[in-house]
Parts: structure tokens; C-alpha cells; sequence
């Protein structure tokens, strides 16, 4: 009985983190996909948005849900003019990128010590409460993050496989520049995607934001994590980092029961993952390889 | 005496055709020797401290881009060799009492040997898979030092260290001299056979093992190279500020070497050295506005990419020499003609 | 171009070399150097305590230091220890050498400490820690007095008694529950984030809880920076803990709280939650993080002494919020510093420091006097024990911080019985009576 309860534990919890995860990852492969943008200053916007949250709910005094909505939006904006400012005219030089994004995450991060000091605040839950599911207790907010991460994918597949902007959007992926001969606008494509990946992450700050606590320093440990889940399900691959994220999920959720001495490896225990994985497949399980890249 | 004459000679000649030609030389003669001249002007601790530890970044800075910068394996992790270097130091100078001229060359050698164990995984990695995994080595060693602080002193570090020497001014030179004298011996590495290789490696690897190179090794020595010499630096800081901590394993830590190499400019050795003179006193320049110290640095950094993506020394040096067309030599811009062919610049 | 470049980079040169250069104002101020990280709470908490005694002091005059009144002038330095420890012996140094600052209060984290307090040693400055409970900051003092005697212990008392007391306070809630509650053998889960300075204090506990007829059931050490517990929660439920035991001093304190109180665990929390003696933690929490019990320093409405009513209220009427224990540079410069330069006359370390280790005297958290080891060194470390410092147990009772501990407490059978005034008695949780209740 007590094995029993254990293995659901570590399955209710490895669903709850791999859902958070997979949401942020999915927008980070996006962007990868697209434009070959390592945004590194992703799990920044997120923060960015949870402060928005913040700042609707308690400034403001809106309701949490119009709270959500309005951060999404101005995180969203926030991210297509950072784009179109700091990383369109850099996109040639990777390393570059890779620079400016960590450049552009710290300047968040010290914005937002600026405004909000460095004191830990907190956002209320949209759904209160909890319920047991076989006598382990979840809340109702890790139960809506699990549904909006599925709601999401499946939404993005749509997206993706369904509509005229989803072919645009793929063909873009695979290869640029035969997609602009073909007559898509690669660049507004590049900004779209970019806006939906942005929003993405506005909205996982959403979803997430009552299950944490806000600091100007909380974007750092997500970011290791979506890299390590986003290389491990194979850089460019949404299916992928899905996948990944759950593995990843599932790894800490096992350390924090079987080793309770050690919950806090379990960032370390991820990456050894990860690398492990990568040993084997160099391209992650469901990366691709592209011919001019070797 | 003539003998003398005559070498002293031979030194003029050379500084006059060769150093004194182009002014990024006549630049890096005149660092050397402000460096080395400085305490004739002002012995301030405070400002011999900022140098000192100025010193030890461009050490790491200029050994990132030996690695990443050279043979094109963009390394995340570099806070790897510079922690491994500071504990090990540490571990050595504190259990086996070794002073701090055996310990820091040891302390090297383990981070040589992480290298090793971070290079063979990485072998089968490409481009933005090597520099992620690189990131998450750092970070499992910062777990391992937790997970046994009775060896690693856990999240205080080991503290209690020999100082490089008796007093700030001497830890100054020792500090600057091996600085110049690791530098200089980075440059000569790029500009040897091997530095061609790496050179090669970056561009197109395939076609330099269709030549027959063994690419593997190379690549390894790119990081055992790399992490010697950041050992090095990680070992001095361990015994000059008299403690090695997790702080030396951070993912800043890394991530800021990155941006002072590429703020510089990769694959030069000077561009690191460069940046990390610039951005590490501004850095404390700023403490005046404490608030808004940090901002400041990443707006800079994100301007200086926007303008001068290849990186701030190149693009200064490309205002001041232009190349040659035919024979491809570096001239001071204000010439009409090359120095060496007499082909007209334009 | 290359023109405007040059000017550019002369002037920058210029200003640059301009300002590290300023002068050293006023010298005829005894200069006082706070340090510490100023953009977060405990760094907050040093420059407000070192205004407020700047404030107190200026205003009788200043310090009569021999034959002349002299005035005390702060001088602010920003450590950064959180970030950065090489921030941090930059900031100590500059403020030694640019500043020549006499003396110098603050200090936080215990990696940077230990470095900033070479340098000071270096400098010869009397160097008052206002944060760090590391016991090897004081013993340095023991094993090399010649060098280290310059550095005293202002708060809080060295970790070996936080162990002690949180012990005390713990067994003070297992009795409650065991009587009100009619429990036989109460059950601990011990929740420790994974921090250097926790381990020695599991260790003791494990071998402390068995003594006090309470059984332990399980460890856990979720990272200090943790966000997201309730993995660990849930199986602290399994487990059927009715206590337990918290050593939290980051960010980790807010979500247990937090989760523990929306899972409606069925167990008491008590022990150091240092995220639960701040003001914002009941908002942080979002009111979940009612009940929890932490040892604190100062607790309005609690007087551990005569002096801790005025510091306090001055603290809340000036700043708006409850001094937390990195406050206590008021006392380290009003209590300690001002009376012994008074005493010796003049601002010479040398004579300064045999005064400073045999003076006692009273402050708002309690008597402050020094100790020595075992073999009669100077430990220049804080005295703990009824009659000097305790400190206090607090908990959250509906959106208020009140004292509970020490309540009727005695130290040893013969000890006095110590209750200091406005401590109220202990509350249990609703949902954890119900649960045990028979």
C-alpha cells in the first residue's frame, strides 16, 4: 500500500512538473525552429509576466483572469519590439544572439529588481483549493496547468498542421530560404512566430505564477531546465521537447521520493539525464539534423 | 659592449619595422607597459585589487576563446575549469600544505583533466547541443559540492588560504606578469600549426579530416589547453581572495565570460584580454549608482552587439588598418600604398 | 570618426580617474561603514539600524571622544553578497582604503563574510558582524587573536544555540500537543533546505527528538531556492508527522508555508523560517502561512527588555515595518561602539577592543556580553541564556506576528522562570485539533 501510494505521488507530481516544463519549452522550440534563436531571455518574459500579474491583481485590483489576459498582451508586445529591436539585426551571428538574449534577460531581471526590489511576493491561485485523487492531494492550479498544457499542444498542432500559417510557419522551419522563393514573407512569418512563442510564455507565467513564488531572480533555474528538456527532446522539435519535458518531470519527481536526503540534486539529476541521452543520440530523441548544419 | 650594441640595435630595428607599423601593436606595446609601470604611478590597494582580479578574468576570458572561439566548440560551461581549478587548489594547498606556486599549477592540471571529461562527451555534439551540455556540467559539480560539504565545505567553501604573496604589490606583479606571460603564450598557440587546425576545425571540419587531421585530438587539446589555462586563473583567485565557493561554479559566472569574449571579439586572444580591462573596472566604475549597475552593463553589452556584432576590438581595429588586397598584410589606414607590396590601398 | 572616438575615450578616462579620487569629506566625523546587500531586505534592515543610530547620536551631539565631540557619518557600501562574493571584498575595500572608514558594521552571507572579514583584519578595523551566525567566525578570533581580535559578533548569537533554542522551542509545542491533544508519541518531520549551515543542525536533532520522547519519521532537504514543495508535502502526509521541524532561512520558507497551509497538512510547523519574520509574509503567503511558529528577534508588542519598546516602535514609526535581527547595527553603534570610544577616549582599535570584550550591556534584544571557549580565548562571540540573549519564538496568529516563546520557560530546573512581556500563548491550527482530537 505504501509502495503503491508512492508511485502515484511520483506520477501526479512527475505530470505537474512535466507540464510546466513542456508549456515553456514548446514556445522556446518554436522560436528554435524558426529563426535558429537560442531566445535565451525566454523564462525572462515569463517572469516579466508574472510581475504583470502581479502588479493587475494588486495595483490595479483586477480580477486574476483579466490580470492574465492583460499581461499576456503587454508581455507579448514587449517581446515583438525587444525582437524587432535587439534580435532581428543580430539573427546572422549565432554567438551574437546567444549574448544579446542573456544581455536582455539581465536587463529584465534588474528592471524588475528596480521596481519591485528584491523582497519574494506572491500571486493568489485562480482556482482555490485542492482534491484527492487516491488519497494524494493536488490543487485545482496544478490540475489547470496540466489541462492548459495539453489545451496548448493541441492547439498549437492545429495551428500548425490545420492552417495556411501553420504550413507557412513549417516550411519556414525547414528551410528559409527556398520558403521565401516559394512566396511566404519570411521575416513577418519570423515576427508571428515569435509574438505566439512570446505569448506562450506570457501565458505559462499566467498559469504558473500562484504555484510560485516571484523574485527578480526566478527566471535562471527554469531556463536550465527548458535547455536541458529542449536539447534532450532534440532542438527544433515541438513533439520532442513535449516528451522530454515529461521525462525531465518524471526524473525530479523520483528523486524527491526515493531520495528525500537529496531533493535538492534534482536539478543535477536532470541534467546527468540529459547528457546521458545525448551520449547516445547526439541529436536528442527527436532531433533533426540539418544538412548544411554538421 | 658591442655585442650589447648591436642586439640593442637589432631591438630598435625590429620595434621600428615591426611593432611601431600598425597601431594595434604599437596599442598592446603600450598596455604592457602601463600595466607593468603602474604601481611607479599610484599604489592604491583598491586599484591594484580591481587589476589584480581584472588580471585573472582576462586569463579566463582569453582561454574561453582559445576553446570557443578558435575551434568553434561554444563552451557554457567554462565556470567548470575555473571552479575545478580553485577547489583544487584549494583542497591542496589546505590538506597537503602546498604553497601557492604547486598548488595553482596542479589545480590546473585537475581542471586539464576536467577537460578531458567534458571534451569526450562533447565530441559527438554540434553547435547549440555542445554549448547546452556544456552548461549543465558546471552545474552538477555544484551538486556534487554540496552533496559532500564535509570536503568541499558545501555552500561556504573552502576558506583560509595562503595568499599568492606577502604583500598587495607583489601579488600584483606576480599576477600581471603571469597574466602577460599566459596570454602571450595563448597568441603564439593560435598563431602556430595547431592554431591553424583550430582555425580549420571551426570553418569546416569535414574538410580537415578529408585531409587527414585527427580532428579528435585536436578538439580534445582545444579543451585541455582551454582548461589548463583556466585553471590557472581559477587557482589565483581561490588563493588571492583567500577562499574558493560555489560562487565559482555559477552559471553567471560562465555566462559572463561569454560576454566579455564575444563584447571583445572571439577568435583573437586580444579581444578577451581587451574586454575584460574594459567591462571589469566599468563594472566597478559603476558602484556608484548601485541600483543601476547591472542595467547599465547588459544595455552596453546589448548596444555594442547591435553595432559591432563581430565584437568591439575588431571592429576599433578595422577603423584604424585596412588589409592589404594582394597581399593580404595589415597597414595602417592613413596609407595610400601597402607597406610590403606597394599595392595601392583603397 | 577616429577623432570623436579618442576625445570620447580621453574624457571617460578623465571622469573615471576624477572620480575614484574624490576626497574624504568632514574629518573630524568618526566614519562608520555599513555593509551589506543593500537591494535586499537584510541590507535594508543594516543601513536602517545604522540611521536610526546615526539620528540618535548626532542629535546629542555626537560622541565625546577625549576632549572633543566628534559626529558619526555613515558611509553606505553595497555588497552584493547574494550575487556576488567578489562584489563583496571589492565593496570591503574600497570602503577601507577610498573611505578610511573606522569603523565598520553589516555583513550577511557567511561565504562573504568570511572574506570580507580578512580584509578588514587586513586593515586593522574593527569589524562588527550583523548577520552571520557561523561559529568559525569567532573562533578565527580564538586561533589567531593577534589577528582576527578586531572582529566582534553584533547578532544573532552563533548557530550552535539557534540549534539549542529552536530545540527548546520545539519541545515546547511537542509538550503542548502531547497535553492538549492527547498524542502519546509525537511524530517530527524534519524539514531542512540543503545549506551548509543546516547540516550539523539535523544531525543534532535526530539525536535531540528521541530524548524528548518524540520519534522522528523523516528528513527532508529540498533545494533553499525551491518554489514548488508540495512533491515533498505529500509525502510528509504519508508519513503522519504531527510536527514539523523547519530550518529554512531563503525563499523556500514562503511556498511550505504556503502549500502546507492550502494542503491543510495536518501538523504544526515551528522552528526558523527566517521568509516568516518578515512583514510580507503573510501577503506572500497569501494568508496561508497562518499558525507557523519561527525563532525572531524582535516582535512588536514583546519586550525582551527595557530598551526593546522604544527601538522597535522608533523602527515601525520611521521605516513603516518590524526590524528584523540585521537591524541590530543600532545597537552595534549606539550600545557597543559609542559608550567604549566614550569610555577610552579616543578611536584607537587598540584600546578599544580589551574594553569592548568585558563590557555588558543592555540592549533591545537582551543583555549583549562576550564569551570566551573553553580554554579562557576570547571568542568575541555573543553570551546566550536567560539573563543575556534568548531571543524569541513567534508565530502567525491571523495576519499578526505574536510572541509565544519564552513563556514560563526554564532554562535549567534551577533556573529562573523567564516570560518576557506580551507574549501570548501558543495557538494550534483548526484543521490539525480536529484531526488529533480525541
Amino acid at each position: 500500500m505504501r509502495r503503491g501510494t508512492m508511485l502515484l505521488d511520483i506520477l501526479i507530481s512527475g505530470l505537474i512538473s512535466g507540464s510546466i516544463y513542456a508549456l515553456l519549452a514548446i514556445s522556446f522550440s518554436l522560436i528554435y525552429g524558426i529563426a535558429r534563436i537560442v531566445n535565451l531571455a525566454h523564462t525572462a518574459f515569463y517572469m516579466v509576466a508574472s510581475y504583470c500579474i502581479y502588479l493587475g491583481i494588486y495595483k490595479l485590483h483586477m480580477h486574476p483572469v483579466w490580470g492574465m489576459l492583460l499581461s499576456v498582451i503587454i508581455v507579448t508586445l514587449f517581446g515583438l519590439i525587444s525582437y524587432k529591436l535587439f534580435m532581428d539585426p543580430i539573427r546572422e551571428h549565432e554567438a551574437a544572439v546567444l549574448i544579446g538574449t542573456i544581455a536582455l534577460a539581465m536587463a529584465m531581471q534588474e528592471i524588475m529588481l528596480l521596481i519591485f526590489t528584491g523582497d519574494y511576493l506572491s500571486v493568489p491561485a485562480l482556482i482555490d483549493g485542492y482534491f484527492k485523487i487516491f488519497s494524494v492531494k493536488v490543487f485545482y492550479q496544478q490540475l489547470l496547468t496540466f489541462v492548459v498544457a495539453l489545451s496548448i499542444l493541441a492547439a498549437l498542432w492545429v495551428l500548425l498542421i490545420k492552417t495556411r500559417l501553420g504550413l507557412a510557419i513549417r516550411s519556414t522551419a525547414e528551410d528559409r530560404e527556398v520558403a521565401n522563393l516559394m512566396g511566404m514573407d519570411e521575416s513577418r512569418v519570423t515576427m508571428i512566430t515569435m509574438g505566439i512563442s512570446v505569448a506562450l510564455a506570457a501565458l505559462t507565467g499566467a498559469v504558473i505564477a500562484p504555484l510560485t513564488t516571484l523574485s527578480p531572480f526566478m527566471w535562471t533555474h527554469p531556463l536550465i531546465m527548458v535547455l536541458a528538456v529542449v536539447v534532450l527532446g532534440g532542438m527544433g522539435s515541438i513533439k520532442g521537447s513535449f516528451v522530454g519535458a515529461y521525462i525531465l518531470g518524471f526524473a525530479e519527481a523520483i528523486v524527491v521520493f526515493v531520495a528525500p536526503m537529496g531533493a535538492y540534486l534534482k536539478g543535477s539529476v536532470a541534467l546527468s539525464i540529459m547528457i546521458l541521452v545525448l551520449l547516445i543520440r547526439p541529436e536528442g530523441l527527436f532531433g533533426v539534423v540539418f544538412e548544411e548544419e554538421r | 659592449m658591442g655585442l650589447l650594441g648591436f642586439y640593442l640595435r637589432k631591438l630598435f630595428n625590429i620595434l621600428k619595422g615591426e611593432v611601431l607599423v600598425l597601431p594595434s601593436r604599437v596599442i598592446v606595446g603600450i598596455f604592457f607597459l602601463v600595466v607593468l609601470l603602474l604601481p611607479a604611478v599610484t599604489q592604491d590597494p583598491y586599484l591594484l585589487r580591481i587589476l589584480i582580479l581584472t588580471s585573472i578574468f582576462a586569463i579566463l576570458a582569453a582561454s574561453w576563446d582559445l576553446l570557443s572561439g578558435f575551434t568553434g566548440q561554444i563552451n557554457f560551461g567554462h565556470a567548470l575549469f575555473f571552479g575545478v581549478g580553485a577547489y583544487t587548489a584549494a583542497l591542496l594547498n589546505l590538506h597537503a600544505k602546498l604553497p601557492p606556486w604547486g598548488s595553482i599549477p596542479l589545480g590546473a592540471m585537475g581542471a586539464v583533466l576536467a577537460g578531458l571529461i567534458i571534451g569526450i562527451p562533447c565530441l559527438r555534439l554540434r553547435g547549440t547541443y555542445l554549448a547546452l551540455t556544456t552548461l549543465a556540467f558546471p552545474i552538477i559539480l555544484m551538486g556534487i559540492v554540496f552533496a559532500f560539504p564535509s570536503i568541499t565545505g558545501g555552500e561556504l567553501g573552502l576558506s583560509g588560504l595562503s595568499r599568492l604573496s606577502g604583500s598587495r604589490l607583489s601579488d600584483y606583479y606576480i599576477t600581471v606578469v603571469v597574466m602577460l606571460g599566459l596570454v602571450t603564450i595563448m597568441w603564439k598557440i593560435t598563431d602556430s600549426n595547431t592554431g591553424i587546425i583550430f582555425h580549420a576545425i571551426r570553418e569546416d571540419e569535414v574538410a580537415v579530416r578529408a585531409a587527414g587531421i585527427n580532428t579528435t585530438r585536436y578538439k580534445l587539446l582545444a579543451f585541455c589547453l582551454s582548461g589548463f589555462f583556466a585553471g590557472i586563473s581559477g587557482g589565483f583567485y581561490a588563493h588571492f581572495m583567500r577562499i574558493a565557493g560555489p560562487s565559482t561554479l555559477e552559471v553567471t559566472m560562465s555566462f559572463t565570460v561569454v560576454i566579455w569574449a564575444i563584447f571583445g571579439g572571439i577568435v583573437t586572444i586580444y579581444g578577451p584580454v581587451g574586454a575584460v580591462f574594459v567591462l571589469f573596472p566599468l563594472l566597478e566604475f559603476f558602484r556608484f549608482w548601485p541600483e543601476y549597475r547591472m542595467l547599465m552593463f547588459a544595455v552596453i553589452v546589448l548596444l555594442i552587439l547591435l553595432y559591432m556584432p563581430d565584437g568591439l576590438f575588431p571592429w576599433l581595429r578595422d577603423k584604424v588598418e585596412t588589409e592589404c588586397p594582394r597581399c593580404k598584410i595589415r597597414n595602417i589606414a592613413t596609407r595610400k600604398t601597402c607597406r610590403i607590396c606597394t599595392a595601392p590601398l583603397d | 570618426m577616429k577623432k570623436t572616438t579618442v576625445s570620447w575615450i580621453v574624457l571617460l578616462g578623465v571622469s573615471f580617474v576624477m572620480a575614484m579620487s574624490f576626497p574624504a569629506w568632514g574629518a573630524d566625523t568618526i566614519k562608520i561603514g555599513v555593509i551589506g546587500p543593500m537591494n535586499f531586505m537584510q541590507g535594508k534592515g543594516h543601513w536602517n539600524g545604522a540611521i536610526m543610530a546615526e539620528e540618535k547620536i548626532n542629535g546629542k551631539g555626537g560622541i565625546q571622544v577625549g576632549d572633543k565631540k566628534m559626529k558619526i557619518e555613515l558611509v553606505k557600501a553595497d555588497s552584493n553578497e547574494f550575487i556576488n562574493v567578489t562584489d563583496a571584498t571589492n565593496a570591503m575595500e574600497l570602503i577601507l582604503t577610498r573611505d578610511k572608514v573606522d569603523f565598520i558594521v553589516g555583513g550577511f552571507r557567511t561565504e562573504a563574510v568570511l572574506a570580507m572579514q580578512d580584509i578588514a583584519m587586513d586593515y586593522k578595523t574593527i569589524f562588527i558582524g550583523c548577520g552571520a551566525a557561523h561559529p568559525e567566525l569567532c573562533l578565527r578570533v580564538a586561533k589567531d587573536y593577534k589577528r582576527y581580535k578586531y572582529f566582534f559578533r553584533g547578532t544573532p548569537f552563533n548557530s550552535t544555540y539557534l540549534v539549542k533554542t529552536c530545540f527548546i522551542q520545539m519541545a515546547t509545542v511537542g509538550a503542548i500537543m502531547k497535553k492538549a491533544l492527547g498524542i502519546p508519541k509525537v511524530k517530527v518531520a524534519i524539514v531542512a533546505e540543503k545549506a551548509m549551515w543546516v547540516d550539523p543542525m539535523i544531525k543534532a536533532a535526530e539525536g535531540f527528538i528521541p530524548k524528548m520522547g518524540m520519534e522522528v519519521v523523516g528528513v527532508w532537504r529540498p533545494s533553499a531556492v525551491a518554489t514548488d514543495v508540495s512533491a515533498e508535502l505529500s509525502a510528509i502526509q504519508r508519513s503522519e508527522a504531527h510536527l514539523i521541524f523547519t530550518i529554512f532561512s531563503s525563499s523556500v520558507g514562503i511556498p511550505f508555508a504556503r502549500q502546507a497551509g492550502e494542503l491543510k497538512v495536518p501538523a504544526v510547523q515551528v522552528g526558523i523560517n527566517v521568509e516568516g519574520q518578515k512583514d510580507g509574509f503573510w501577503k506572500a503567503t497569501q494568508g496561508m502561512g497562518n499558525y507557523i511558529m519561527t525563532l525572531n528577534t524582535y516582535c512588536r508588542g514583546v519586550e525582551s527588555t527595557v530598551l526593546t519598546k522604544p527601538f522597535v516602535e522608533g523602527y515601525v514609526k520611521r521605516f513603516g515595518e518590524t526590524p528584523t535581527y540585521t537591524a541590530d547595527t543600532y545597537t552595534a553603534i549606539v550600545l557597543n561602539l559609542a559608550p567604549a570610544i566614550e569610555q577610552a577616549g579616543t578611536l584607537d582599535a587598540e584600546k578599544l577592543i580589551p574594553i569592548m570584550e568585558t563590557r555588558e550591556f543592555l540592549s533591545p534584544s537582551g543583555t549583549v556580553g562576550f564569551m570566551k571557549d573553553a580554554e579562557g580565548r576570547h571568542l568575541h562571540d555573543l553570551k546566550w541564556g536567560p539573563g543575556y540573549l534568548t531571543s524569541l519564538g513567534v508565530q502567525w496568529q491571523d495576519g499578526k506576528l505574536k510572541g509565544v516563546w519564552p513563556n514560563k520557560w526554564k532554562a535549567s530546573p534551577e533556573a529562573p522562570e523567564i516570560t518576557y512581556k506580551g507574549i501570548v500563548p501558543y495557538k494550534m491550527p483548526p484543521w490539525v485539533v480536529k484531526k488529533y482530537k480525541k
